[in-house]
């Protein structure tokens, strides 16, 4: 359980352990506190629901390949590039078209962009052996201008008055709710994924393999598995997920692709995945935490008169005091 | 192993009751008084950008101050996304009856919840669409701009001026075009250089395209940026002139001043939120498209020390010719960079001009996209 | 002047508060510590340099309050690293919120108000050099500092005792603490040390460039200069030319803008970030034989060094 062996060395399995040994902790914690808080803040329920759904794919997008021993920054970037291609797609489809049709091809849309950003990284990783951690960071910052550029350019809404957003591709009315409320169903997209990924990862051949090698590489170079070949897929599958969660934001939340979307989801989504030493299941309890700390930002300005950016105060005392629980390491010296 | 559970347990429990505390401690929870009125202002920016989000942050001040009684609440750094949304229905759950989005990004956010809420009034800043219960108002600036190149075009010796711009989008380009078309008017050789920043607060960025445009000869010096203090300080302490935008900041370079655009947005928001009070916002003018002139919510600056007493002349003789309506900037025949003429008659109107997707001739730089 | 020259005069000019946080970033990261909360540190260095500088009037106070204010976030985030256990990616980007966070709602109040700063002080005949005079020799006091840090940095680190010890602690801790050294102190004492150039930078920002003080002034510079280190390979020799790459590609588009030359903003953005990523493949064989070797388990996920 020590974290740091006696001398302070930050070896790398020490550094991918999860910090607890149940996940579990983590979900009946969130949830008792949900329970108290939300109520006494006057956070929206379903505004938390809507908020969870990008914090919990995004923590998957860093989840997946963390357990292959790679760590993926680019959440944030993946997210708007499967904005960007979620609006691609239905900017492109029909508007006859059925929404039984129109909606997955819009998440396949969504995936794609996400996947294609990751694979930037990955194909560098692999081809190149350059870092990951700084390659998926950088790729954020030009995903930005990405987005900038084609609502600014050749996506712009013909009808916006030269307004930089694309036009409204109409699938927003078609996207289910979730039962009781006004919340869209993205959040049993990001459910279905959660579950998905611990499968994947727990029960399945490849996800033997991926552990193995986010273990020891020299492990499973010796075990005979194509060591590049399973970090590459660990990787676009995350960014897939994250890519999914900028088409969610898109289609169900915005109706039109606009600059600011989803600012500073993916980096929420990374520290949600950390939160919980990367255990699927249990990303889905940080990222309900988190989001509805998010959301408690508005009440904290409109009731109480703070700064906008309180919240990001509040969330990273949140954030460190769950990250500094494990034991005290040994002290050196 | 129970140990990190219950120690998480704790530490999530801490971390929650902070927040709780938080609330707690700030909160006036006395919200919904009988009688008494609740308005919303939300800004896209931190509420004190010495620019645009600061001067509608005034004007709700001053709606405080002439309603005593009202609770007035405020909302900074709203992204013009669906998040608008949340915070504007955040507000109506507090009792919000009259909403004030002041960006314009906010306006779709704005007409989806005013579909939901047919009794709360919505007045967005810069819109071009309205509905049953959201108007939207303005200020057409761009004629402060105008004035404000006629001051530029005299003080010039290079004949160049700059113009720092955020995103080349329709409000900017028309700030752009009133700008060279006043300044020449007083000075045929005049020409404009454009530089876009692609972010509207990035200071550091403002200052090295105030020092490219500099660099390039231009010694009088403008901008349309959200936040506006390091455009001014950057070419001042260069030796420029500078004409403001959104904000007098004239006392940021007292004698680089020239004068500038400024919103004067509280006169219009209580005007605005008496005749709502008073149940008469159908058929006014804040039901529709409202543009407020020069001289009413967009003002121009006082004169600072590079205004000779002979620019001061002409610059206030342009604005009362603007206001008096004896001078429209954008009669034609208007050219582009191209030579094309986009106006060859008389001045279009306000919402044509609100569509502005190109340069006029005399300004350097292209529209990128 | 040429446009060459101009746009090396604005990658000076705007790479030097970058070239400051990723001096300290390589510090840091030589001791073992990647911190991601650089960009919280330049914002805290910041704000104190321009506070400071509008109670007192004197510039060289508001870098001295920068270094302490930088120093800061970086004690704290040695603190949860070191002491605590916690994951460094992450807690270097929950300081990242928390400097955010603190610094717009303490500096609300200084919004709009004003200070002299530092003016550009060229030097007395080295400034008269043709091209090389105004590119180099006419800058503020503080570009020179973050200049001649780097060959500081390189005999500090190669040339003194403490700077073998920092690099033994990145590599291997086992070996300073055998000889008595702690690697604990050694990573207190250079995260503060990173943290405290960190806000030297961010009071470059406030003080000498923007004169200014707004939320979020730094606008993720401070994370470039994480991207920057790797850049460097972490030799503060080349870390100069990751600054001023970053630096370049910012003034060029807008020197070009001036002249006339049509060109994409949202392409030319991605420039910075682009070339570091290209540089990256270029030298990234070497990059990674030259990482320390505490890092790589930080960095490389769980590759084994």
């Amino acid at each position: 359980m020590n974290a740091l062996p006696a001398t302070g060395r930050l070896t790398p399995g020490a550094l991918l352990r999860p910090p607890y040994a149940r996940p579990a902790a983590w979900v009946f914690g969130t949830l008792l506190g949900l329970l108290v808080v939300l109520p006494a803040l006057e956070v929206s329920i379903d505004q938390t629901l809507i908020r969870a759904t990008p914090f919990i794919l995004t923590g998957l997008a860093v989840a997946l390949p963390a357990r292959a021993g790679l760590i993926n920054v680019g959440g944030e970037g993946q997210l708007l590039l499967g904005a960007v291609g979620a609006t691609g797609v239905g900017l492109a489809l029909p508007d006859t078209l059925s929404p039984v049709a129109t909606l997955p091809l819009l998440a396949l849309g969504g995936a794609l962009g996400g996947l294609v950003w990751a694979g930037i990284a990955a194909g560098l990783y692999v081809g190149a052996r350059t870092n990951e951690v700084i390659v998926t960071l950088l790729l954020n910052f030009v995903a930005v201008s990405v987005v900038a550029y084609v609502v600014h350019g050749p996506w712009r809404d013909p009808d916006s008055a030269s307004f930089p957003y694309t036009a409204d591709f109409g699938a927003g009315g078609t996207v289910p709710l979730l039962p009781g409320g006004t919340a869209h169903a993205g959040l049993l997209v990001a459910l279905v994924a959660a579950v998905g990924v611990w499968l994947v990862m727990g029960r399945t051949r490849w996800g033997f393999r991926a552990r193995v090698v986010g273990g020891n590489k020299e492990a499973g170079r010796r075990s005979g598995f194509n060591v590049s070949r399973t970090l590459v897929i660990a990787l676009v599958a995350g960014g897939a997920l994250a890519g999914l969660a900028g088409a969610i934001e898109v289609v169900a939340v915005e109706g039109r692709l606009r600059p600011a979307v989803a600012v500073g989801f993916g980096y929420i989504g990374f520290l949600a995945s950390w939160l919980v030493g990367h255990r699927p299941l249990a990303v889905v309890g940080a990222g309900l935490a988190l989001a509805a700390i998010s959301v408690s930002g508005d009440n904290l300005q409109i009731d109480a008169g703070l700064p906008s950016t309180t919240v990001y105060i509040l969330m990273a005392v949140v954030v460190m005091a769950v990250l500094g629980l494990r034991r005290r390491a040994g002290r050196q010296g | 192993m129970s140990r990190p559970k219950v120690r998480h347990l704790i530490a999530v429990a801490i971390a929650f009751a902070l927040a709780a505390t938080l609330i707690a401690c700030g909160g006036d929870e006395e919200s919904g008084a009988e009688g008494q009125t609740t308005i919303g202002f939300l800004y896209v920016g931190p509420r004190d950008d010495f620019g645009y989000n600061q001067a509608a942050f005034a004007g709700s001040q001053a709606v405080a101050e002439a309603f005593p009684d009202a609770e007035v609440l405020q909302a900074e750094n709203v992204p013009e996304t669906a998040e608008a949304e949340r915070v504007m229905e955040n507000m109506i759950d507090d009792g919000a009856t009259i909403i004030f989005p002041t960006s314009f990004g906010h306006l779709e956010p704005a007409l989806n919840v005013a579909r939901k809420y047919p009794d709360v009034t919505f007045l967005h800043q810069g819109g071009l669409d309205t509905a049953e219960n959201v108007g939207t108002y303005f200020g057409t600036i761009w004629q402060a701009q105008y004035a404000a190149g006629v001051a530029a075009g005299m003080a010039t010796e290079s004949n160049r001026l700059g113009f720092v711009g955020g995103f080349p989008i329709a409000q900017v380009l028309l700030n752009v075009n009133a700008y060279e078309l006043g300044a020449r008017s007083v000075n045929p050789d005049v020409t404009t250089s454009i530089v876009f920043t692609s972010n509207w607060c990035d200071p550091a960025k403002q200052a090295a395209a105030t020092n490219s445009l500099i660099d390039q000869g231009a010694d009088v010096i403008t901008q349309h940026q959200d936040c506006t203090n390091t455009v001014i300080e950057t070419a001042a302490r260069r030796g420029a002139k500078v004409t403001g935008y959104h904000f007098d900041a004239s006392r940021v370079a007292p004698e680089a001043w020239l004068t500038g655009a400024a919103w004067s947005w509280g006169p219009l928001y209580v005007d605005a939120v008496r005749t709502i009070e008073a149940g008469g916002f159908e058929g006014s003018k804040y039901d529709g498209r409202y543009r407020s002139g020069l001289g009413e919510a967009v003002q121009l600056t006082p004169f600072g020390g590079a205004a000779t007493p002979e620019i001061r002349e002409r610059v206030e003789a342009a604005a009362a010719e603007i206001r008096s309506g004896e001078l429209e900037p954008f009669t034609g025949p208007i050219r582009d960079q191209g030579g094309r003429v986009r106006i060859p008659g008389p001045q279009p109107s306000v919402e044509e001009l609100e569509e502005t997707d190109y340069l006029v001739e005399g300004v350097t730089g292209e529209i990128p996209g | 002047m040429s446009l060459v020259e101009d746009v090396l005069v604005g990658a000076v000019r705007q790479g030097s508060p970058v070239l400051f946080a990723t001096h300290g970033e390589l510090v840091a990261e030589r001791s073992g510590v990647v911190n991601l909360g650089t960009e919280g540190s330049m914002l805290c260095g910041a704000l104190a340099a321009f506070a400071t500088t509008v109670a007192t009037g004197s510039p060289l106070l508001g870098i001295a309050a920068a270094a302490a204010a930088g120093a800061l976030p970086a004690l704290l985030h040695a603190f949860m690293v070191v002491d605590r256990g916690a994951n460094q990616l992450a807690n270097g980007l929950a300081i990242f919120f928390l400097g955010l966070g603190v610094t717009a709602a303490l500096g609300s109040s200084l919004v709009g108000r004003q200070i002299n700063g530092l003016g550009v002080a060229p030097i007395p005949l080295l400034s008269e050099i043709p091209f090389a005079g105004p590119i180099l020799f006419a800058h503020d006091v503080l570009t020179y500092l973050a200049l001649l840090l780097a060959p500081a940095l390189w005999w500090f680190l190669y040339r003194t005792r403490w700077g073998l010890v920092l690099r033994a602690t990145g590599e291997r801790d086992e070996v300073p603490f055998a000889y008595g050294h702690s690697p604990r102190r050694v990573r207190y004492l250079a995260l503060a040390a990173g943290g405290a150039l960190a806000g030297i930078g961010g009071a470059q920002l406030a003080l000498a460039i923007t004169l200014t003080w707004v939320e979020d002034l730094t606008v993720g510079r401070g994370f470039i200069a994480v991207a920057l280190v790797i850049f460097a390979a972490w030799e503060p020799l080349r870390a100069p030319l990751g600054a001023f790459i970053f630096g370049g590609a910012l003034s060029l588009q807008l020197q070009l803008q001036a002249r006339g030359v049509g060109i994409s903003p949202f392409l030319l953005e991605t420039a910075p970030y682009v070339l570091t990523i290209l540089a990256l493949v270029v030298l990234s064989s070497r990059a990674v034989s030259r990482m320390p070797r505490g890092l790589s388990a930080v960095f490389a996920g769980a590759q084994r060094a």
